[in-house]
Order: structure tokens, then C-alpha cells, then sequence
């Protein structure tokens, strides 16, 4: 892997606590430290809080306690500084989340005219770009239910980067796809990473880890189990429970 | 070879009741049988049909041209009355569903209290206590006060189906908006509210034909609507049985015209799932 240019900490997490309404923990006493141009990558078994971890970073869930500050923002009750921090945070869910009723065009439009106050050409030009780059511009006019699963989630990546982030958050992004569609979804993936965008990735595909992240996070029970490089993790993992779960997925 | 003929006779079966004409054929006798049940019953009345008599209330048509009869004019103030208590109804009803989804406890009471005031209680009784009573306090007239009434019933009702439609819009989409940094006005105006608009025409369909029937009630407060018109007629000429039919038939030919209109629209705009 050749040197990367990894800059300050665009992300503190310092002690976050989640519980549910349930009474289930799902983040506990959370800290870290990402660096801008970062690649990380979050594994662990289901139910361990990775997705809820990675939903706290944008506030799709609030924290109980502790404190998230990205890009010098504080994410709390203050619902400007919330608004400030989604425009430069961006997610890809498993479920692609695509607006059913927008072309596709209109879907990676739609944040930069009325967030970004755009014009329509202005927003038709990044857009365009954005479509090429994940390839698939030949579908711009086609309606979300008329792309396959993969194409589904390249557009959805496509519209999370119209909003220029300076992050962007990874759920689970190839878990619901068909084997052959995960490869074109990865590559995306692996070029972005390469371009130096800082990205917090919630997956199973180790493989992935292997190639372009720089740090993997094992997570269980909500708590950090055990963090290091994607090597550490294949040839000597140290606790305990990492080797339990490794042994399942590799 | 019996049971080649057997075959036959089973696929011609088939065949026929399979086919359209049957259908039809079918519901021709149906009505026919109706009709004629109907017209044996009457005849026992001993009722003196003049259906001959009935055109002239709808219009009358002379040199100078077409001239509306009290029924076509009652029509129209039926119609006035409807499309403005819709429009009003609507808006009413996303306000209020809006206040009931919002964070804040104070609209969240309000909507609630609204509703519940409002569903659990007569439209002939509201109708009367804004007549006689908000009337007099807020100074305004019999039409503003029939508008209100039905409006304030109305958009209760379309309120909770707004509320349906809105919240039958996956989560995803939801969050999807908001991680793009989308304002929660956004949200709702470009993603939630056009989805969930396509969602709930039919039952919107039915509150907005609820509403032209509810309208009838107007008459109760001396509004001359199609209803009232009707009444006036027949205190004069005694053709109860001829106006009712036309009057209620007059009803159905301005909901089913709507139907068809949102029907149109529904096939327009296709619900994408």
C-alpha cells in the first residue's frame, strides 16, 4: 500500500454512551479519533453497534452522553450545528434509501439545488460528473425501481458526494447486494479511498479492509474490542473474541 | 368416446362464462330483476309518477336562451359550497396532521384536542353551534358559517389520512434526506409529502365525496343548496318521489364525476413504491 497522506484528527469521539428505549446498550463509553484522508473500517458481530455508532456521527441517533465534535462542530442539541454537520458528512445505507418518485438525476440534484442553493445547470454539471464517475451516466433519466441493486447503490453513492463531504459513512453498503454486484460497488469504494476521502466504513468484506483501509475497528457489545491495521487483524489478532469472530467470517 | 363429448361440452362452458358478453349479460338481468321488483312495489303505492314534470326545474329553455330552474341553481350553490369547504378541508387536514407528527408538545396537543373534539361529535350538532352561536360572536354569514362547519369536520377526517400516508413513507427515506442535510421543511416538501400524496387518493377520493354528500345538511340552515331547492319544490308541487330520485341522482353524478377525475390522476401519477 503506498503512503498515505493522512492528515489531523476531522473526528473526535470522546466517551459516547447510546442505550434504547429497550434498555439495550448499544454504544458504550466510545472513543476515538479519526483522521482526515482516514480510511476506517468498523467489523463485528450483529447487534455489536456499529451501525448505531456510525448513525451517531451524523445524528440519525442521539447520544445519551459524551461528546462528537467533526470538523470543529459539536453535535449537539443545537439543531444549526446538526444541519452544519450533515452537509458535510455523508452516508450510504444498505437499504440505498433512493427516492422512488426522482430520476436519477434528480435524486443526486436534489441536496445541492435546495441545500447547496445550486441553479439547475450548475447542479446538472456536478451531477453529470459524479455519474461518470461511478459509471453509470447512461441511466441519468431512468426512475430508481428500473436500476439493478448495484447501479441502485452507485447513484446512491453518486448523491451522497454532490454534497462535496468531507466525510462519507459506509452502512453496510454491499450487504444486501448479489454477489456479482458487490464488486462494482467496492471499486467505487476502493477509488475514493485512494482519492484521499476520509471514510468510516460499517462491512464485512474483509477483503476490502485488506486493500485500502488503514485502520479496522473490531467492535462487540458496543465497546472497542480491538483496534489495528488490516494485517494485525488477519495474522495476529490479540483478543480473544476477535480470533472467535474472524474465525467466522475469513 | 363419451367422455371426449363430456370434454367438449366442459370447454365450451368454460368458454362462455368466461367471456365477456356473459358478464354483461348477467348484469343486464340483474338490474332488470331489480327494476322490475322496484317498479311491481310502487305500483302498489298507488303513486302517481310525473316524471314529465321534473325537467322544467332543472332548466327551462325559451327565446332569450337556457334559464336555470331552482334545481341547477341549487346545484351550483352546492358546488360552491363543496369546492371551497374541500380546499379548506385540506389544508386544515395537512396542518393538523403536520402539528400531530411535529416536536413540538404544544402543537402535538392542539392537533389532538382538535381531532378528538371534532370526531366525536355530530356534523348537524357543529353546524348548528357555529350558526347560532360562533356566528353572531364572529359576525359572519350563514354561507361562512356552513363553509366552516364543513371544513372544520371535513379536515379532521382528511387530517388522520394525511397522517396515514405520511407516516407509511419507509424510514429510509427519511434519513436518507436528512443525512444529505436537508431541512425537515425539505424533507417533507420534495420527498415525504409528494409519496405519500400518491399514496392516499382513494381515501382522500372518499373524504372529498363524503363531503359534497355532508353538504346536504346545509339546507338544515336555510342555505338554498340542491337539497333545500329540492324541499322547496316539493312543498309546492308534491312530486316527492320524482325530485328525491333526480336530486340524489344529481348527487351521484357530481361524486362519480370526481371519481373519475382522481382515477385519472391516479393512473397519471403512478404510486412508485
Amino acid at each position: 500500500m503506498p503512503i498515505k497522506e493522512v492528515g489531523d484528527s476531522i473526528i473526535v469521539v470522546e466517551q459516547i454512551n447510546k442505550s434504547f428505549a429497550n434498555g439495550v446498550k448499544a454504544v458504550v463509553d466510545f472513543t476515538t479519533q479519526i483522521q482526515r484522508g482516514e480510511v476506517v473500517v468498523v467489523i463485528g458481530p450483529s447487534g455489536s453497534g456499529k451501525s448505531t455508532f456510525l448513525r451517531c456521527l451524523n445524528g440519525l441517533e442521539e447520544i445519551d452522553s459524551g461528546s462528537i465534535v467533526i470538523d470543529g462542530i459539536s453535535l449537539d442539541e443545537s439543531k444549526k450545528n446538526r444541519l452544519e454537520i450533515r452537509k458535510e458528512v455523508g452516508m450510504v445505507f444498505q437499504q440505498f434509501n433512493l427516492f422512488p418518485h426522482m430520476t436519477v438525476l434528480e435524486n443526486v440534484n436534489l441536496a445541492q439545488r435546495r441545500v447547496r442553493k445550486k441553479s439547475k445547470e450548475e447542479a446538472n454539471a456536478m451531477s453529470m460528473d459524479l455519474l461518470k464517475k461511478v459509471g453509470i451516466t447512461e441511466k441519468a433519466d431512468n426512475y430508481p425501481n428500473q436500476l439493478s441493486g448495484g447501479q441502485q447503490q452507485r447513484v446512491a453513492i453518486a448523491r451522497a458526494l454532490a454534497m462535496m463531504p468531507k466525510v462519507m459513512l459506509f452502512d453496510e453498503a454491499t450487504s444486501a447486494q448479489d454477489p456479482e454486484m458487490i464488486g462494482e460497488v467496492l471499486d467505487v469504494m476502493k477509488d475514493l479511498a485512494r482519492e484521499g476521502m476520509t471514510m468510516i466504513c460499517v462491512t464485512h468484506e474483509m477483503g476490502f479492509a485488506r486493500e485500502v483501509s488503514d485502520r479496522v475497528i473490531f467492535m462487540e457489545n458496543g465497546k472497542i474490542v480491538e483496534v489495528g491495521t488490516a494485517e494485525h487483524f488477519f495474522t495476529a489478532p490479540v483478543e480473544e473474541r476477535t480470533k472467535l469472530f474472524l474465525n467466522q467470517i475469513l | 368416446m363419451e367422455s371426449v363429448l363430456h370434454t367438449k361440452n366442459k370447454n365450451l362452458w368454460q368458454k362462455i362464462h368466461r367471456s365477456p358478453l356473459f358478464d354483461i349479460s348477467q348484469y343486464i338481468l340483474l338490474v332488470g330483476a331489480i327494476l322490475w321488483f322496484f317498479s311491481n312495489s310502487t305500483a302498489e303505492l298507488g303513486y302517481n309518477w310525473q316524471w314529465y314534470q321534473i325537467p322544467k326545474y332543472i332548466f327551462t329553455h325559451d327565446e332569450t336562451g337556457y334559464s336555470a330552474g331552482p334545481l341547477w341553481k341549487g346545484l351550483m350553490v352546492t358546488f360552491r359550497i363543496s369546492w371551497i369547504s374541500l380546499l379548506l378541508a385540506f389544508i386544515i387536514g395537512l396542518a393538523t396532521a403536520l402539528f400531530r407528527l411535529s416536536d413540538s408538545f404544544a402543537a402535538r396537543i392542539l392537533a389532538r384536542v382538535y381531532l378528538e373534539a371534532i370526531r366525536n361529535t355530530p356534523l348537524l350538532i357543529q353546524l348548528f353551534f357555529i350558526y347560532f352561536v360562533l356566528g353572531p360572536v364572529l359576525g359572519i354569514s350563514r354561507m361562512a358559517s356552513a363553509i366552516l362547519a364543513l371544513s372544520l369536520f371535513e379536515g379532521a377526517y382528511t387530517s388522520e389520512i394525511f397522517r396515514a400516508g405520511i407516516v407509511s413513507i419507509r424510514r429510509g427515506q427519511w434519513e436518507a434526506s436528512y443525512s444529505l442535510g436537508l431541512s425537515t421543511f425539505d424533507t417533507y416538501y420534495c420527498i415525504v409529502l409528494p409519496q405519500a400524496i400518491r399514496r392516499i387518493l382513494p381515501p382522500l377520493t372518499s373524504q372529498a365525496i363524503s363531503l359534497i354528500k355532508d353538504s346536504a345538511l346545509v339546507s338544515t340552515i336555510a342555505i338554498y343548496d340542491l337539497t333545500m331547492q329540492a324541499q322547496a319544490v316539493i312543498a309546492e308541487t308534491f312530486l316527492t318521489f320524482e325530485l328525491w330520485f333526480t336530486v340524489a341522482g344529481m348527487y351521484l353524478a357530481v361524486t362519480v364525476t370526481l371519481s373519475f377525475f382522481v382515477h385519472w390522476m391516479e393512473h397519471r401519477f403512478k404510486v412508485v413504491t
